[in-house]
């Protein structure tokens, strides 16, 4: 049986940083998996590899049998894995809800011949699409927000926008860079359930994840990277119970 | 009246190149400054095809203009498809440069600096265009359907696309968009918008040299975007209005001819440095 999602033999050298070293784990489908790790241990160039942001030195990385070397991020997209970032990247000056149509897949009258000669067929398919972006906002709890400039959303708010756009892309796979860092703890509880109701419609997560409450909460499977490689693999109990484990998470690498 | 019809044909003629630079600079964040470039290029074809031995009438002329101004502006804006910000504006400056040094040198093509002269006028299915009332009309219904494209794509996923670009290309790319074919068509398309202001510019003054398509040019229609207000309609139409309205109340003051022109100069450069520090958005715009 192939693996829904096999990373094998990473390797990626930024100038004379190793970030990646020989780095290979598997997902599965329909699960939530958690990338754990010390600060620098490869965890965002993972995700950068994966939707085609950064091309590996070596390495291959193939979803559901498919190979996704050298495809470029929007086909990585298409492919089905779409991902968030750490620090955002919100389309500040639009909406929240243009930020979710703007993830809407194959839209017409997003080329502008199409947009200038069928201006009635272009609003009309706008506004099917506008309610399903309404709906996506509605799935995240961010419904009463759609028409609000993305600056003046909270941050917790700002977060939960951004799992609305990797949703709206229809991706299978979503790969979510610390959806939980710098939340509230009634924003946290939010996310979390965002995240196991998703879980349940089917999707499939890897997620960058510090807090281990929040990992301990959502994680089925839990990959542990250091120094680029994956150290651990296992359940969120048996990876947070490893003092090993605990030791370089926790400084003793220092 | 004569003389308010030609400043509603200059201003309307620089309104289409508004809405062209505006969607470059404006909406997609192509900080280009060699539109003036284009602008020529359009201008230059259609006084060519409409001079040659064997001559087309005015809309094949202004047809073929505007799909080489389409070409053009792809050439001349690929570079910003490769580098980002600050090196495409030295990129585009250098593109600038260029295009004034073959309009002034390649004197078989261009009359070079002396220009070209008896440009024909226009005609419109056989109807010729020959005073400037008749003229004004002309390029209010090409400003009339710029405006309406301009509009129509702002309002389109494309629009909401393209000021997506501005702010994060890679979080586009990272929702599934190709950012690059993205910006070949914003650039097409103001190609398109400047290329026929060119050849609208050409058969108006019957006379094109190669200062109204320099770098002064291509600055101005930056100021103009800034002044109106970057991202708007309203924007792209005020600016130039405005803008042009100044040289004529120049006239009004007493200075000598000699100066006029590099005071207008001045004039623009201060309004751009102002409105840039203190009203980013101009009168009916948004922040740049």
């Amino acid at each position: 049986m192939t693996a829904y999602l096999q990373v094998a033999g990473l390797d990626h050298s930024f100038g004379g940083l190793h970030a990646l070293r020989a780095c290979s784990f598997t997902i599965e489908q329909g699960r939530i998996t958690c990338l754990v790790g010390p600060n620098g241990a490869g965890k965002t160039t993972i995700f950068n590899v994966i939707t085609g942001f950064l091309r590996p030195d070596e390495g291959s990385v193939v979803f559901r049998g498919r190979t996704l070397n050298g495809l470029r991020p929007q086909m990585i997209v298409h492919a089905g894995i779409a991902r968030t970032f750490q620090n955002l990247r919100l389309f500040t000056d639009l909406s929240a809800l243009d930020n979710v149509m703007v993830g809407i897949a194959r839209q017409f009258g997003e080329e502008p011949l199409g947009a200038i000669f069928r201006p009635l067929h272009t609003a009309r398919a706008q506004s099917r699409r506008r309610q399903e972006a309404i709906a996506t906002l509605e799935h995240v709890g961010l419904a009463d927000r759609a028409h609000d400039l993305v600056r003046n959303l909270s941050y917790g708010e700002q977060k939960l926008l951004t799992v609305a756009r990797v949703l709206a892309t229809g991706a299978e796979l979503l790969l979510l860079d610390e959806p939980a860092s710098g939340l509230s703890a009634s924003a946290l509880d939010a996310v979390m359930a965002l995240l196991r109701r998703l879980q349940s419609e089917g999707k499939t997560l890897l997620v960058v994840e510090h807090n281990t409450r929040v990992v301990q909460q959502i994680a089925d499977d839990v990959l542990f990277l250091h120094q680029g490689h994956l150290m651990a693999q296992g359940t969120p109990e048996r990876i947070i119970s490893d003092p090993a484990l605990a030791e370089i998470y926790f400084g003793g690498a220092l | 009246m004569d003389f308010l019809y030609s400043y509603i044909v200059l201003a309307e003629i620089y309104v289409l190149l508004g809405l062209s630079t505006n969607l470059l600079v404006g909406i997609a964040g192509i900080f280009s400054v060699s539109q003036a470039a284009v602008f020529g290029v359009g201008a230059y074809i259609v006084a060519h095809f409409m001079m040659a031995p064997d001559p087309l009438s005015f809309i094949p002329s202004l047809a073929i203009a505007a799909v080489g101004c389409v070409a053009l502006n792809i050439l001349v804006t690929l570079p910003a498809l490769r580098v980002s910000g600050d090196y495409f504006v030295v990129t585009s400056f250098g593109i600038q440069l260029l295009a004034t040094a073959v309009f002034t040198n390649w004197t078989a093509g261009t009359g070079g600096a002396n220009g070209l002269p008896g440009i024909p006028p226009p005609d419109l299915l056989g109807l010729p265009i020959e005073t400037t009332a008749q003229y004004a009309w002309l390029c209010t219904g090409a400003v009339v359907l710029g405006c309406l494209g301009f509009f129509l794509i702002m309002r389109a996923p494309f629009g909401r696309l393209l000021r997506a670009i501005r702010e994060d290309e890679t979080a586009v790319a990272a929702a599934g968009k190709n950012v690059l074919r993205a910006k070949v068509s914003a650039a097409a398309l103001a190609g398109a918008f400047a290329g026929t202001a060119g050849g609208l510019y050409a058969t108006f003054l019957s006379f094109i040299d190669p200062s109204s398509f320099d770098l002064d040019a291509s600055i101005l229609l930056l100021t103009m975007v800034v002044v109106g207000g970057a991202r708007t309609l309203a924007g792209s139409i005020i600016g130039p209005f405005l803008l042009l309205a100044l040289p004529q109340l120049l006239t009004l003051v007493e200075i000598p001819t000699t100066i006029a022109a590099a005071a207008r100069q001045l004039i623009y450069g201060l309004l751009l440095i102002m409105f840039m520090l203190f009203r980013p958005q101009g009168l009916a715009g948004e922040r740049l």
